[in-house]
């Protein structure tokens, strides 16, 4: 993609492995997307609440110090309703023992690491454009 | 007893194994606070080393010995002695297979094999804390009669509760303090080592009077391991 180009989305990554952050940050800018990266999961909260609503999306690691990717979710949906939340886990995930805990959760897409950024980004763009598309009908009516 | 250990230097590697190894004894509970994922896994990899290598490399020895001398009662003796503790590694934010590849990584050869001779145990600690938080305790419990039934000196669990940090809330402290409670500051004749493992950006969430209803007043040996930068 072209520098000129406008961004698809502005995205957020957080997640505590240095290695996986950068990983996923050049892969993802690459593919056209803003993003805005970090380990530490306070900056990452800092950051997106001086500028919430320029945010389309949070991609986090579950298991993290200090605030788990289950807090952050719970943090920036109340700060902005509208982001859509993606958390990522290098443990096998097993939706029958997360099931009891999920109503709580808000959380809009669970994937696996490793995972390729192609995958991960028609994910994102999947997501993205449900809530474009939704966004674009509330305007209709 | 709070002890404050700064990772700086090399002697202090050896302060955080003597702490292990002297301070905590069989059959008492204790806490650990380490900075970061990665002298956690220094600390679990030395702790390993020192115990489970060089046992094991003893082991064989002696089973070498006692093949070449069938009858001498005393080879033995020595042998049972000689027979390494159980380790059980429990991590919350790496997985099984990252501390399989860490020891590897830092020198502790045949990592499976010491799996496979029951000397190592590595379980995701999400698994035994989740759904049920007795989970845990009951894997320890089994380990710890497995070692009286091989003749083992003990067990020594080191057991990251990031578990009780995942969801937040309310609820956070109060499951955190019912387990710690429930883990005797020591037990009479007790053969496990049990150590609490606390990253610091989890512990520091915690108000004084939780952190002093985790120590049951201090009667649990607390070591905080802390990481200088240098800024020279």
């Amino acid at each position: 993609m072209s520098d000129n180009k406008k961004p698809l989305a502005k995205l957020l990554i957080v997640d505590d492995d240095s290695d996986m952050v950068q990983v996923l940050k050049m892969g993802l800018l690459k593919n056209g997307f803003s993003v805005e990266a970090f380990t530490n999961p306070d900056d990452a909260l800092q950051s997106f609440k001086s500028d919430a609503e320029s945010y389309c999306l949070v991609l986090s690691d579950i298991r993290m110090p200090s605030i788990s990717g289950i807090q952050l979710s719970k943090k920036v949906k109340e700060v902005n309703p509208n982001v859509k939340v993606v958390l990522m886990t290098g443990f096998e995930i097993k939706d029958n023992e997360f099931s009891k805990v999920f109503p709580s959760i808000q959380v809009d897409d669970f994937v696996q690491k490793p995972i390729g950024i192609k995958e991960l980004t028609d994910k994102i763009l999947s997501l993205i454009g449900d809530a474009k598309n939704r966004k674009k009908g509330d305007e209709v009516e | 007893m709070n002890i404050l250990v700064r990772t700086e230097s090399k002697d202090n590697e050896e302060s955080i194994q003597r702490w292990f190894d002297k301070e905590v004894e069989d059959g008492e509970n204790s806490i650990l606070v380490y900075p970061s994922t990665q002298t956690f896994r220094q600390i679990y990899t030395k702790y390993v080393k020192d115990h489970l290598v060089s046992s094991t490399k003893q082991e064989v020895e002696e089973e070498n010995n006692n093949n070449n001398n069938d009858n001498n009662n005393s080879s033995r003796d020595n042998n049972k002695q000689s027979k390494s503790r159980i380790i059980l590694i429990a991590p919350f934010y790496e997985t099984v297979d990252s501390v399989k590849h860490q020891l590897s990584a830092l020198g502790v050869e045949n990592v499976q094999g010491l799996i496979d001779s029951g000397s190592l145990v590595i379980a995701d600690s999400f698994h035994s804390f989740f759904p049920d938080s007795n989970g845990m305790k009951k894997l320890i419990d089994s380990l710890s009669e497995r070692a009286r039934k091989e003749g083992r000196p003990g067990v020594t669990a080191i057991v990251d509760v990031g578990f009780f940090f995942l969801f937040g809330g309310d609820s956070k402290a109060a499951d955190l303090i019912s387990y710690e409670s429930s883990l005797a500051p020591k037990t009479q004749d007790g053969n496990v080592k049990g150590i609490s493992c606390y990253h610091w950006g989890n512990y520091e969430t915690l108000t004084e009077r939780d952190k002093e209803l985790l120590t049951q007043g201090q009667k649990k040996k607390l070591l905080e391991v802390r990481e200088i930068r240098d800024h020279s």
